[in-house]
């Protein structure tokens, strides 16, 4: 399975990579500017205290110079301390002035000429005061004339427009710069917003692209399983098929073999008959006519005719004996094979009690010991296991080892979709490459010296193959066997329908 | 017995048409046996060239039947045998070589009177069929309706 566009995949992480950095962009941007515009805000209010201390101070000045005038009009002691008061308020207005415009060069000139006018403007006052205290009114009424003369007042006045002027000019740009800042404040948030949800957008199209595209995968994952479990199935019925007319042509075949078997049979019978009945007659026939000395030649020929005759029909008989029973054997396996299971649970320990006390006059012949073991369960067909059972018992009884008291262990176990179980003997054992041997039909291993066809084991594999399982043999030459018999712990259908 | 019961034997093969009917003759069974090695040629004498089994009214038949035919199936003149009103009541003796458990049970459903396997070993045949041919000599059979 390929991907058509595997850049896609890689192309989340860059998008969510991106997103982050125009958001970390955005942040110093937007602390940047909200620091500026802080600082722009504290210049206009910086400003707008510049204005003010500007007006207290002229207030001062002319709250001194009125109370002076008062006091010059009417020498009363009230406008006195009034005017002391007001006096002593310049210097500190003065001095706060000149500190808040510390960071203005020309605003510093302006209040450096401003300093030296309100000197004089207050040495003045004090003079004028101190002429009317020693009663000199001339002097006071003449010096008031002369300050009122000069240009001092006008100029103080000038000079604070000018600084209210010059502050007022710097109020313009410093509000232009803070609307500035926060056009761009909002500009930077709204643009990296559009950004940030473009991103978003963009990286839930590709979300969902990737999605489908998994999505389409999994489908075409999904139907090749499908496909798959489809084939494996429609195989699983070829084989079943192939093996279900194996067993109808091992049937039929052997049906068709058995009868002309019946023909050999019979007419050799009927020869061996015909025999005695023809040597009788001979015999008749030389009694009546032959002379007396060849009587006894006669008598040998016809022994050795008779003994050389039986020998052929011995033959004949035996290989039909024989023939017979092959085929009885094929009759028997493909018969199993068409035979349907029925499944059921099975107490393994019962049934090998069952098979157990069947042989147990030889296991008292031979001095046998059979064990069996803590068993799992099994759900399979009972007569099946029965077969696979009392074989390989049978088995084990059969090929042990001579002059050692045989020893018969069947033990189990279980996996989570298996149960298996094993035979095991101290018998003579089986070569190694005899292993797969001994399961084919027909085919025996070891010294022939047990009757049997070779029929057993290959009859037991059939069987254990049918009920799903397998068939496994472990074993030395001289150092006893095991047999294993692997099945499914839960029936499955196949198994089964196998059967039909 | 007014008419003697004629053997119908349907047996495709010769050699053991010929050793069945020499064991019967020496149970000393020496009714007439007439021989078939077809389906079809047996069902053509049993049922009549009409298929009504109207020819053999009257005769006391027996069936001697083999299941494995060339034509047919020995199961299917069992079948047409006992179906037909006038041969239903003939005892049909089936004589095989299988001895399939389920085989056996259809033909006795289907009206066979007696089953029986043919022995390999000779010895045991033609006791098998020494004895059968006892078994001929005392059996009462009704003549065809």
């Amino acid at each position: 399975m390929t991907f058509p566009r595997p850049r896609l995949l890689s192309s989340q992480p860059l998008l969510l990579g991106v997103g982050f950095g125009i958001l970390i962009l955005i942040g110093i941007a937007g602390a940047f500017l909200s620091n500026q515009a802080r600082r722009e805000a504290d210049w206009i209010e910086h400003t707008l205290q510049v204005e003010q201390q500007i007006s207290t101070l002229l207030l001062q000045v002319r709250r001194a110079e009125s109370y002076k005038r008062g006091y010059v009009i009417t020498m009363d002691d009230g406008f006195l301390s009034d005017y002391q008061k007001a006096a002593n308020g310049i210097p500190p207005a003065y001095d706060r002035l000149k500190l808040l415009t510390a960071d203005n060069p020309a605003q510093q000139q302006f209040v450096t000429e401003l300093g030296p006018l309100l000197d004089q403007r207050l040495a003045d006052f004090a003079e004028a005061i101190d002429a009317m205290q020693n009663n000199d009114i001339a002097t006071a009424q003449a010096l008031v004339r002369r300050m009122e003369g000069r240009d001092h007042t006008e100029r103080i006045r000038e000079l604070a427009e000018r600084m209210t002027a010059t502050e007022a000019g710097l109020l313009v740009d410093r509000r232009q710069a803070a609307a500035r800042t926060s056009i761009l404040l909002a500009a930077v948030t709204i643009g990296g917003a559009i950004l940030i949800m473009l991103l978003g957008i963009a990286s839930v199209f590709a979300v969902q692209r990737t999605t489908r595209q998994r999505d389409e995968a999994e489908k075409g994952l999904i139907d090749t399983n499908e496909n798959l479990e489809k084939i494996v199935e429609e195989r699983t019925a070829d084989l079943q098929e192939a093996n279900a007319e194996i067993q109808r042509f091992a049937y039929i075949v052997s049906h068709d073999l058995r009868s002309p078997l019946v023909n050999i049979m019979g007419f050799t019978a009927e020869l061996e008959a015909w025999r005695d009945e023809a040597l009788a007659r001979i015999e008749s026939l030389r009694e009546r006519g032959a002379p007396a000395e060849d009587a006894d030649e006669g008598d040998q020929d016809e022994g050795e005719l008779a003994g050389e005759f039986n020998e052929a029909i011995n033959f004949i008989k035996s290989s039909i004996t024989k023939m017979d029973k092959l085929i009885n054997a094929v009759l028997k396996l493909s018969r199993e094979g068409r035979r349907e299971f029925h499944p059921e649970p099975i107490d393994m320990a019962q049934l090998l009690d069952g098979i157990i006390s069947t042989v147990a006059h030889q296991t008292a012949e031979t001095g046998t010991t059979i064990a069996v073991r803590e068993l799992p369960q099994a759900k399979s067909d009972r007569l099946a296991l029965e077969q696979v059972f009392s074989n390989l018992i049978d088995n084990a009884l059969k090929y042990l080892k001579d002059g050692v008291p045989g020893e018969i262990e069947i033990t189990g176990r279980e996996t989570p979709l298996q149960v298996i179980y094993e035979v095991k003997d101290n018998g003579r054992g089986i070569d190694p490459k005899d292993h797969e041997r001994i399961f084919d039909l027909f085919r025996r291993a070891g010294q022939q010296d047990r009757a049997g066809e070779g029929i057993g084991l290959a009859h037991v594999r059939t069987l254990v193959r049918r009920l799903g399982g397998r068939m496994d043999v472990s074993s030395e030459l001289g150092q006893g066997s095991v047999f294993t018999v692997t099945l499914p712990k839960y029936w499955n259908v196949r198994s089964e329908r196998s059967a039909a | 017995m007014t008419t003697p019961v004629t053997i119908v034997m349907v047996e495709d093969d010769e050699g053991h048409a010929r050793l069945i009917e020499k064991n019967i003759r020496r149970a000393g069974v020496n009714n007439e046996i007439i021989p078939f090695t077809s389906g079809g040629a047996a069902l053509d004498f049993l049922l009549g060239p009409d298929g009504s089994g109207t020819v053999n009214k009257g005769n006391p038949l027996l069936v001697l039947l083999d299941l494995n035919l060339p034509d047919m199936s020995g199961v299917d003149i069992l079948k047409r045998v006992k179906e037909n009103e006038h041969l239903k009541r003939s005892p049909v003796v089936v004589l095989t070589t299988t001895d399939d458990a389920v085989e056996i049970q259809r033909c006795y459903d289907l009206g066979c009177n007696v089953y029986i396997t043919k022995p390999v070993d000779y010895e045991k045949f033609a006791h098998a069929i020494r004895q059968l041919g006892l078994f001929f000599a005392v059996i009462q059979v009704p003549p065809a309706a």
